[in-house]
């Protein structure tokens, strides 16, 4: 500390500007409390002392103050790392509430496209027809002609059991 | 290299997450906000709280300092509206006469009789100011008038030098070995 006194002298009148004697006094507290009873003397000498209870030094409490202040700010910041982890699970409820939706398409879909087939009245021209003239139908609407019942049933009870297995995970998964 | 510079360098520390160096702003300011503060509160008392809040608010506003004007001048300001915000708190009213952050330094605000003032703080203050009174006037006189010349007269070294009729460096052992003879004596007494 003795070796550094000088300096500090010099510091505080503001004629030193050397980087290592404020690395060192930031580092010693005994130099610290050295600065602030030269920092007393001018004051003292200047008046500005007088009807202070010059014993009361906040440097402490003022530092821990700051210290909380910091903490806090950095704590503030936690909840964010805990909503992008609560992300997840609902990217992944999301995920499956739409693989269900799709496949509850898929079958109203299908189940349209099997009704239209085996409509009796298919031959009725309707009000607003959607094929164009000469018979052409559009490919997404063209079944093939050698489905049996049988097969329309069987695909049905297929489509559902998939539904309904899903359905299932669904429920099972938290 | 003036106090601003000084300040700035400290300021620029804690910009840059040196928390630490806002202990040696708050060490070199913490008499004269008190001194301050005397204007406005009345009790003595509450006064290290109030110069404590005064810090903690600089502390926080620190990321917005610009440098465009002292940090003493800024830290005054600051100083003044904590306190009366402190008064509004308190329910009373901030003082008829006001002072200005060019007044800042030559303020004396001690006049007034506060309340809760400790008869064993105010002997205390007596006693340190006795000693550091009584050191500077058994002083040799070339320490006397160098320490003399810095701490009431604001000098430069090199103004001192020109005045004592010697050495940059001359000036600045003097003023070091006043400081070292006053310390000597005010150390076991803040101590105790």
């Amino acid at each position: 500390m003795k070796e550094y006194s000088q300096e500090l002298s010099a510091l505080i009148d503001n004629e030193l500007d050397d980087e290592v004697v404020i690395n060192e006094l930031l580092d010693d507290a005994d130099l610290q409390e050295q600065f602030s009873r030269y920092q007393l003397i001018g004051d003292i000498m200047r008046d500005e002392g007088k009807g202070l209870d010059l014993r009361i030094d906040v440097t402490d409490s003022v530092m821990a103050a700051v210290a909380n202040e910091t903490q806090d700010k950095v704590s503030s910041t936690i909840p964010l790392t805990a909503v992008e982890n609560n992300v997840v699970p609902f990217m992944k409820r999301f995920g499956q509430y739409a693989i269900a939706a799709s496949v509850a398409a898929v079958v109203v879909v299908s189940s349209l496209m099997v009704n239209q087939t085996t409509d009796p009245d298919n031959n009725v021209t309707p009000v607003l027809s959607t094929v164009p003239f000469g018979g052409a139908a559009p490919v997404s609407l063209q079944t093939s002609p050698a489905q049996t019942k049988s097969d329309i049933k069987e695909r049905n009870e297929h489509l559902e059991a998939l539904l309904k297995d899903h359905q299932l995970q669904l429920q099972t998964q938290p | 290299m003036n106090e601003r510079e000084l300040d700035l360098q400290l300021i620029q520390r804690i910009q840059n997450g040196e928390q630490q160096a806002f202990s040696l702003l708050v060490r070199k300011y913490q008499t004269r906000v008190a001194n301050i503060l005397t204007r406005y509160v009345r009790s003595s008392g509450d006064i290290p709280d109030v110069t404590q809040e005064v810090f903690i608010k600089v502390y926080k506003s620190l990321p917005n300092f610009r440098g465009d004007s002292a940090f003493y001048t800024w830290l005054f300001r600051i100083t003044v509206n904590t306190a009366k915000n402190y008064l509004t708190s308190q329910s009373r009213r901030p003082p008829a006469s006001d002072i200005d952050a060019d007044e800042a330094d030559s303020y004396d605000g001690s006049g007034a009789l506060k309340d809760g003032d400790n008869p064993e703080a105010i002997l205390h203050s007596q006693d340190v100011k006795r000693v550091i009174l009584g050191v500077i006037s058994n002083l040799p006189n070339e320490l006397k008038s160098a320490i003399t010349l810095r701490e009431l007269e604001g000098m430069s070294y090199e103004e001192i030098a020109q005045i004592e009729g010697c050495p940059i460096g001359t000036v600045r052992s003097r003023i070091f070995r006043a400081r070292e003879a006053i310390d000597k004596q005010l150390k076991p007494l803040l101590e105790n």
